[in-house]
């Protein structure tokens, strides 16, 4: 009607917001700076930050944390926690190494069940929260408490210690150990395959979120479940598969870390779930779900590797990592906030 | 509403389905229940839907109309009853199952992921895709084209839907039903958050819909609305079906009494005696400004009067209410009470000066949904109601239930949890959180937004009783009338610039169209804006 095309309302008549604001609005801008911050602190600081094989140190670090952020970030923008993602690494790995080690399995069978156990417990995980309508921060509680016990009892129970070893001398050790756990030359500099690994999931991840149906649905049930269920998002099912996602994530950290370290401790993994979510909000992920990047947890880890490397180049004591973290995540935090009031300011 | 006289959409498209036609409806439900605990939201209700009609739904406040809407848009199973689509039996378990048989809805409380953008949202469940990937820019593009068909090509698809007002919001809502292609679109008080030009917008589509073919199911509070675009009209009550298939025209009074089996006489208020004491100023805003929002605001509102505020939506009468009770920090200008200049941008400081705000939004910033009603009344007033930090219960729960039973919440339980209501209810609590508590200023915004005749009328009474009692009054609301009719003064406001500042009797609803819409009403009317603001 010619009345409504002359008086629109006012405040939707903003013109388009310039390149400088649209930059400021992705989620991971914050983790950004802070990873660039953190870069040019320690390659000024110290002298081994810059060098080829300090390069692959705290990349190597911040691959395996990555790899477990990015899946935490797709869970924590589809409005989930998952508690259990630490000891998953453990679990995972105490799986493959048990039934190799002590059940003479060959090492890529033992990597299947142990990869169908993962996959089990994720969706074990989502249908228990869907179902019960619980808070995913109690029900993975109880799954990680539920995987602590059994990591130590079973391990303990089979082998009569609290670790599982000898993984070197089983079959099919060295095919897989190429695919999880090889180094590459580049530039003269051995890398680890973990790395290749990371930003492969990375990749894939951001891709999903970004590109694809599925992706709009992971944004979709973490702003607002019901409103999606009512437009037909299966809500359930994307959930699910988010939490079998993180737990497939916790499977390939955990065959890294077994097939490298040839060992496993019972007691590994705990308290690893909290870091996982440090990286992901450092990288822009909301509590409350629904606003987050995959690559910003990438990011977010890339700075936990740098920091606790860098510390350790610059020969302080490694205590200071911690103060160092709390105050990375608050600055992220407060930096990824302020924008965001900025960008909603300008959009308005 | 004036315009109405020559809508083009006063053509009912109902009238024109042939006797064939009539014969077989596109949906017909029968003895549909549905029980909630302790409340039976659905007890036999029958409804029938023709091709290309729009079907009025009438009922008051809990009669049970959302309820029936979530029957039929698969998001609530029943307990008993049939549905038949187009003559064969339909089983609506999921919302997909509707979406898929073609029945789009549009629920009552805005129902987008307010994190996605515009495009997002509109196809969201349906995305554009190609193997699996979102094929956005096709989805952009036909967001826009439906943005355009519903006249609001400003807003871009790539927009956060969480960023916009509450009528841009009902638009992507819209757009989103009318990108399902639905043979059936159900659209539960779309205008209740809409101002007059974008309500005549929205029924110009509703009539295009229709003489496609497309039968519409639709539920107001507004009765006038009902004559305007309606068809034939089923009545609801305590969740039966009182009256179905009346034609449109049926008079006013007939349908009310038919909703609440009794007698309401005027829709709107009636002007009473004006209770305003000039000599008592108690609000005073001066040059009250946020940049981008409004400009230069200033108004006295003095004890017993009743200011009311008019406008369209986006012109920035919310933004000044909140600005007033201290919820944004204003750029320049003063708020004062009693002479006492406020802290700008302290909520607890206007609190304390007694101002109280009855927000528009009730489900985001008015309730707590998960408390029972009466916890939700007297959560301003916490103070009176506890001595040492113990709050006294018993008394709570009978002050609140005397407001809730003035304002008649039903069911008249206060120990439910605001939650479980239906939306009319919901705003009556937000309003009685404020009545209990008693202040010296209070503003109220849209206070009857969704809220049905009988209890609106309560309502009025309410406010008039507050003014004889000294109170301030300000109110914001997008029916002209009632603006009018409850207010001594009225302020005209377009794109937050104060238009007119005139006695409420020396206006015509006609006139506050015209500045509302034009800017500039007869020039004697600017004259004496001019002079009113000098
Ligand atoms: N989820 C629920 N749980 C419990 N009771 C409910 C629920 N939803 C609705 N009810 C109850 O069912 C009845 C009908 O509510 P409904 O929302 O259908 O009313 P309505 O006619 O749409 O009213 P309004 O005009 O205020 O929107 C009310 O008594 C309400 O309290
Ligand atoms: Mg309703």
């Amino acid at each position: 009607m010619s009345v409504a095309a002359q008086a629109p309302p006012a405040d939707e008549r903003v013109g388009k917001p310039g390149v400088l604001d649209r930059l400021v609005v992705r989620p991971e801008i914050g983790s950004l700076l802070g990873a660039l911050l953190v870069f040019l602190f320690f390659s000024v600081v110290t002298e081994q930050f810059l060098s080829p094989g300090g390069v692959a140190t705290w990349l190597d670090d911040a691959s395996t944390l990555g790899i477990m952020a990015v899946a935490v970030s797709l869970l924590m923008i589809g409005g989930e926690f998952d508690l259990s993602a630490g000891v998953m690494t453990a679990s995972t790995a105490l799986v493959t190494a048990i039934l190799s080690t002590q059940l003479g399995w060959n090492v890529w069978l033992a990597l299947l069940v142990s990869l169908l156990f993962a996959l089990g417990v994720g969706a074990l995980n989502g249908w228990l929260v869907m179902r019960t309508g619980l808070p995913s921060f109690i029900v993975t509680l109880g799954t990680f408490l539920a995987l602590q016990g059994l990591n130590l009892g079973i391990t303990r129970a089979v082998t009569g210690t609290v670790q599982v070893s000898g993984m070197r001398s089983t079959d099919g050790y060295s095919s897989a150990g190429f695919l999880f756990a090889s180094t590459f030359t580049f530039g003269g500099t051995s890398f680890y395959i973990s790395i290749v690994w990371w930003i492969l999931f990375t990749v894939v991840a951001s891709t999903v979120l970004v590109r694809t149906r599925f992706g709009n649905w992971i944004f979709a049930v973490g702003g607002s479940a019901l409103s999606s269920r009512a437009v037909g998002v299966p809500v359930m099912r994307t959930k699910i598969f988010l939490f079998m996602t993180t737990a497939f994530a916790a499977w390939l950290v955990g065959s890294i870390n077994i097939l490298r370290f040839t060992s496993v401790q019972a007691n590994q993994g705990i308290g690893l779930e909290f870091q996982f979510i440090i990286a992901a909000v450092i990288g822009g992920c909301l509590l409350t779900g629904g606003f987050g990047s995959a690559v910003g947890a990438a990011i977010g880890a890339l700075i936990f590797g740098m920091a606790r490397q860098g510390i350790v180049y610059a020969n302080w004591n490694s205590d200071w990592f911690q103060l160092f973290l709390g105050v990375m995540l608050l600055s992220a935090v407060l930096v990824n906030n302020a924008l965001r009031r900025r960008a909603e300011r300008v959009r308005r | 509403m004036t315009a109405g006289a020559d809508d083009p959409v006063l053509a009912h498209p109902g009238q024109d389905v042939g006797p064939d036609d009539l014969g077989q409806p596109l949906l017909r439900m029968t003895g549909i229940v549905k029980e909630f605990p302790g409340v039976r939201a659905l007890d036999g209700v029958e409804l029938s839907v023709l091709p290309g009609e729009v079907h009025c739904l009438l009922g008051q406040n809990g009669a049970g109309k959302s309820t029936l809407i979530k029957v039929l848009a698969g998001a609530h199973r029943p307990d008993h009853g049939e549905i038949l689509w187009r003559g064969e039996p339909a089983v609506l378990a999921s919302p997909v199952a509707a979406l898929r048989l073609g029945i789009a809805t549009m629920y009552q409380e805005l129902d987008l992921v307010p994190g996605l953008s515009v495009a997002e949202n509109v196809f969201l469940g349906h995305e554009r895709s190609r193997f699996g990937f979102s094929r956005r820019g096709a989805a952009r593009a036909e967001a826009a084209a439906l943005m355009r068909r519903l006249g609001h090509a400003e807003i871009p698809p790539e927009r956060e839907v969480g960023l916009l007002s509450a009528a841009g919001q009902q638009l992507v809502s819209m757009a989103r039903a009318l990108a399902h292609d639905a043979r059936l679109i159900v659209m539960d008080e779309p205008t209740a958050a809409l101002a007059s030009d974008e309500v005549d917008n929205l029924f110009r589509i509703v009539g295009e819909l229709a003489a496609d073919g497309v039968s519409v199911v639709y539920i107001s509070h507004r009765l006038e609305e009902i004559r305007r675009i309606g068809s034939r009209v089923t009545v609801l009550k305590d969740g039966r079906t009182v009256a179905s298939g009346l034609p449109a025209g049926t008079p006013t009074g007939e349908l009310v009494n038919l909703m609440s089996g009794r007698q309401v006489s005027t829709v709107f208020p009636v002007r009473e005696e004006s209770a305003a004491d000039e000599r008592v100023e108690v609000l005073k805003v001066e040059g009250l400004t946020r940049a981008g929002e409004f400009a230069d605001v200033s108004f006295t509102v003095h004890a017993g009067e009743v200011l009311g505020i008019a406008g369209l939506v986006g012109a920035g009468r919310s933004e000044i209410l909140e600005t007033v009770f201290g919820a944004r920090r204003p750029d320049a200008g003063t708020v004062s009470v009693d002479g006492v200049r406020l802290k700008p941008g302290s909520v607890s400081a206007a609190v304390k000066a007694g101002i109280g705000l009855a927000p528009e939004e009730r489900k985001s910033q008015g309730l707590l949904l998960d408390l029972p009603v009466a916890h939700n009344v007297t959560l301003a007033s916490l103070g009176t109601y506890s001595t040492a930090g113990f709050t006294d219960r018993a008394r709570e729960m009978a002050d609140s239930r005397a407001v809730l039973e003035k304002l008649e919440l039903r069911p008249a339980d206060p120990r439910r949890l605001v939650g479980t209501f239906s939306g009319g209810n919901q705003q009556k609590a937000v309003v009685a959180r404020w009545l209990v508590r008693g202040c010296r200023v209070l503003l109220l915004d849209e206070p009857t937004r969704g809220v049905d005749v009988g209890a609106r009328a309560e309502l009025y009474r309410l406010v008039h009783e507050l003014a004889a009692d000294g109170v301030a009054v300000v109110l914001v609301s997008s029916e002209v009338p009632e603006v009018l009719g409850l207010a001594d003064r009225v302020l005209v406001l377009r794109e937050g610039e104060v238009l007119a500042d005139r006695p409420a009797a020396e206006l015509t609803e006609a006139d506050v169209l015209d500045i509302v819409m034009e800017g500039s009403a007869a020039t004697e009317l600017a004259g004496v804006a001019e002079e009113a603001s000098s």
